[in-house]
């Protein structure tokens, strides 16, 4: 059993990530990250070992990094302007590994508008594994994995924060 | 007297009203502009798909992604859904992936391995050279057993791997399609690997794209937009497009080129001002690699293919030859396709180098990349400006694309081959000179 206080944390610290990453506030999300963050969307689903894989997206920190400040420069035509998206997280389960290291699964909906071309409504159903991290006693991200359900009929446009 | 109907033919009364009532490609594409309502037109596409793809060579899969006897994997051409399979002899076989009693999808997964394929209806099993293997109840049949195989490929034909079919078995041997120049383009990829060979078994990423199918091979290789589109990546990054393509023709001295039959380079190697670039290593960091393709091509040929690194080319219809990626470009509708892309890895190499080839294809392509996520972009906004544009326009001077940039200086070699600055539009042109051979070409009756 997780003690009801760190569910509430993790799930405090899940719902701000998303709306950082919803409302494109990039300093603050990038800010979540742990040196050591790694994100990863396989083509599949969530199994093997990713290094090893053709992924969707598998930054480490350095370029996670690249990805923020491309966002940023105002010239990121396939996010020019961003696009307007509100995500909904559920299911989500925690485990405590001991050692301030956390691990948690939850699944969302993504609803996005393609304002940078079409304007269509999109819906991106997914499930979505975290590690955190309690780094001088706040909570931190080092890993973000993301399993579409779409995986495998390939992607529009996933150039916004997953 | 009325022709018999042959599999993919037309009457030739029909072929007639065709010239009357048709589109007139030769009016539409033109040397130095073309209509736009080509890119949306769904008479336009469905006359593409027979004539391109079902009459013509197009590029299906590389035999690295078939290894084992029973190996398959599936393959969207055009309209047309094909196995491509390895058979117990070894050799390559395409096939339709249609049942030949009523039509059923035979494979719906992307990829498998079998000794046969069978229907889920009325369980006909077919072996993998698509004859007809066994048929329930076979007593109700009195039609030979081979006039109930699968259709298969008219032709199929491969290179160093890459797998080519003809569907129809009308388009000449596939020598006359690739040209001198095809081949040299693949033996320029597949020289760069220490044995010789690649491996394509990485899996594809499928790119969804509002656009039409002939935004890609122009868009894959425009040396005109790499500065504008792509300025984001070039802010962020420290990237070779730099110096190859971002700063125009002030800064690289790369090539636009137009082999003919719609084969088409960006040729950076002019460009390049280290060795390597094209990896954005240097060769300390991948001093292994080096050394096991000097001992296959010598030190001095290992040495310059590392300067020259890989192509950047569009084999026509749907082929790209993507520096390290390849990519398949997948027409769905008048304004719908797939961008469909792997990484090439090469044989003969350390493990973190072939991560490396991986690492550097997620970067460039894909839906999530830093590059071609911004020509998807860019597609859709072209194909959502043309949509209202329409054929009959023409005449009126309305509803025209410009292509003619670099016309003044292009220049032709003795063997054909068009050649000119990065930014021209020799690629563009030479796509859509290789269309309108195909589009109005007289075919077999």
């Amino acid at each position: 059993m997780i003690a009801g206080d760190l569910h509430a944390e993790v799930e405090a610290f899940l719902y701000r990530e998303a709306r950082l990453a919803d409302e494109f506030q990039l300093d603050e999300w990038e800010a979540l990250l742990t040196d050591d963050f790694h994100y990863w969307v396989p083509a599949g689903r969530i199994v093997g070992e990713p290094a090893e894989q053709l992924s969707y997206l598998n930054d480490n920190r350095t370029r996670v990094a690249t990805r923020i400040r491309q966002l940023k420069t105002g010239k990121r035509l396939s996010q020019l302007p961003f696009s307007p998206m509100r995500r909904i997280i559920s299911n989500i389960e925690v485990s405590d590994l001991g050692d301030d290291e956390i691990s948690t699964k939850a699944n969302f909906v993504i609803y996005e508008i393609a304002a940078q071309s079409t304007g269509e409504l999109r819906v991106w159903p997914g499930h979505a594994q975290y590690r955190l991290r309690r780094v001088d006693g706040t909570l931190q991200m080092s890993a973000k994995w993301v399993e579409l359900v779409t995986a495998e009929i390939g992607q529009r446009n996933l150039t916004f924060l997953i | 007297m009325r022709k018999a109907l042959k599999p993919w033919g037309l009457f030739s009364e029909e072929r007639i009203m065709f010239r009357f009532m048709g589109i007139d490609y030769v009016q539409l594409v033109q040397g130095d502009r073309i209509h736009a309502s080509l890119l949306h037109d769904p008479d336009a596409f469905a006359e593409e798909m027979d004539r391109i793809f079902i009459r013509g060579w197009v590029f299906v899969g590389h035999e690295s992604e078939i290894k084992l006897q029973g190996d398959w994997v599936t393959r969207q051409l055009g309209n047309e859904s094909v196995i491509m399979v390895r058979e117990h002899d070894d050799s390559v076989n395409v096939l339709a992936n249609r049942c030949a009693h009523r039509g059923t999808t035979l494979c719906w997964e992307h990829q498998g391995n079998s000794s046969f394929f069978q229907c889920t209806y009325h369980n006909w099993r077919f072996g993998l050279d698509g004859a007809v293997r066994a048929i329930p109840f076979p007593d109700g049949y009195t039609n030979p057993k081979e006039q109930l195989g699968l259709d298969r490929a008219g032709q199929i034909d491969s290179y160093r791997g890459f797998v080519f079919v003809n569907l129809d078995g009308s388009a000449g041997p596939l020598d006359e399609h690739l040209g001198a120049a095809g081949y040299d383009l693949i033996d320029r990829l597949c020289d760069l690997s220490p044995t010789g060979r690649i491996d394509l078994s990485k899996g594809w990423i499928a790119h969804r794209v509002q656009s039409n199918w002939k935004l890609w091979p122009e868009s894959d290789s425009d040396g005109y937009h790499v500065g504008f589109v792509h300025a984001s990546m070039s802010a962020a990054t420290d990237t070779y497009y730099d110096e190859v393509a971002v700063g125009g023709d002030a800064v690289s001295s790369s090539r636009a080129v137009d082999y003919g039959n719609g084969h088409i380079e960006l040729d950076f190697r002019p460009s390049y001002k280290s060795e390597l670039s094209w990896l954005g290593v240097t060769r300390d960091k991948v001093q292994g690699y080096y050394e096991a393709l000097a001992t296959r091509v010598g030190v001095e040929s290992a040495e310059k293919m590392l300067w020259e690194g890989p192509p950047h080319a569009f084999l026509f219809p749907n082929l790209f030859l993507g520096e390290l990626v390849i990519a398949i470009v997948e027409p769905l509708g008048p304004g719908e396709m797939i961008h469909r892309h792997t990484s090439v890895q090469f044989e003969g190499v350390e493990k973190d180098f072939n991560q490396r080839l991986l690492r550097q294809t997620e970067a460039a392509v894909g839906p999530a990349s830093f590059i071609t996520s911004d020509d998807a972009i860019t597609a859709e906004r072209i194909q959502l400006g043309i949509s209202g544009t329409h054929r009959s326009w023409a005449q009126e001077n309305r509803g025209w694309i410009d292509l003619s940039r670099g016309l003044h200086r292009e220049e032709v070699d003795e063997t054909g081959t068009r050649l000119s600055d990065a930014s021209d539009e020799t690629t563009n042109r030479g796509f859509w000179r290789r269309y309108l051979e195909v589009m109005t070409r007289s075919v077999p009756m």
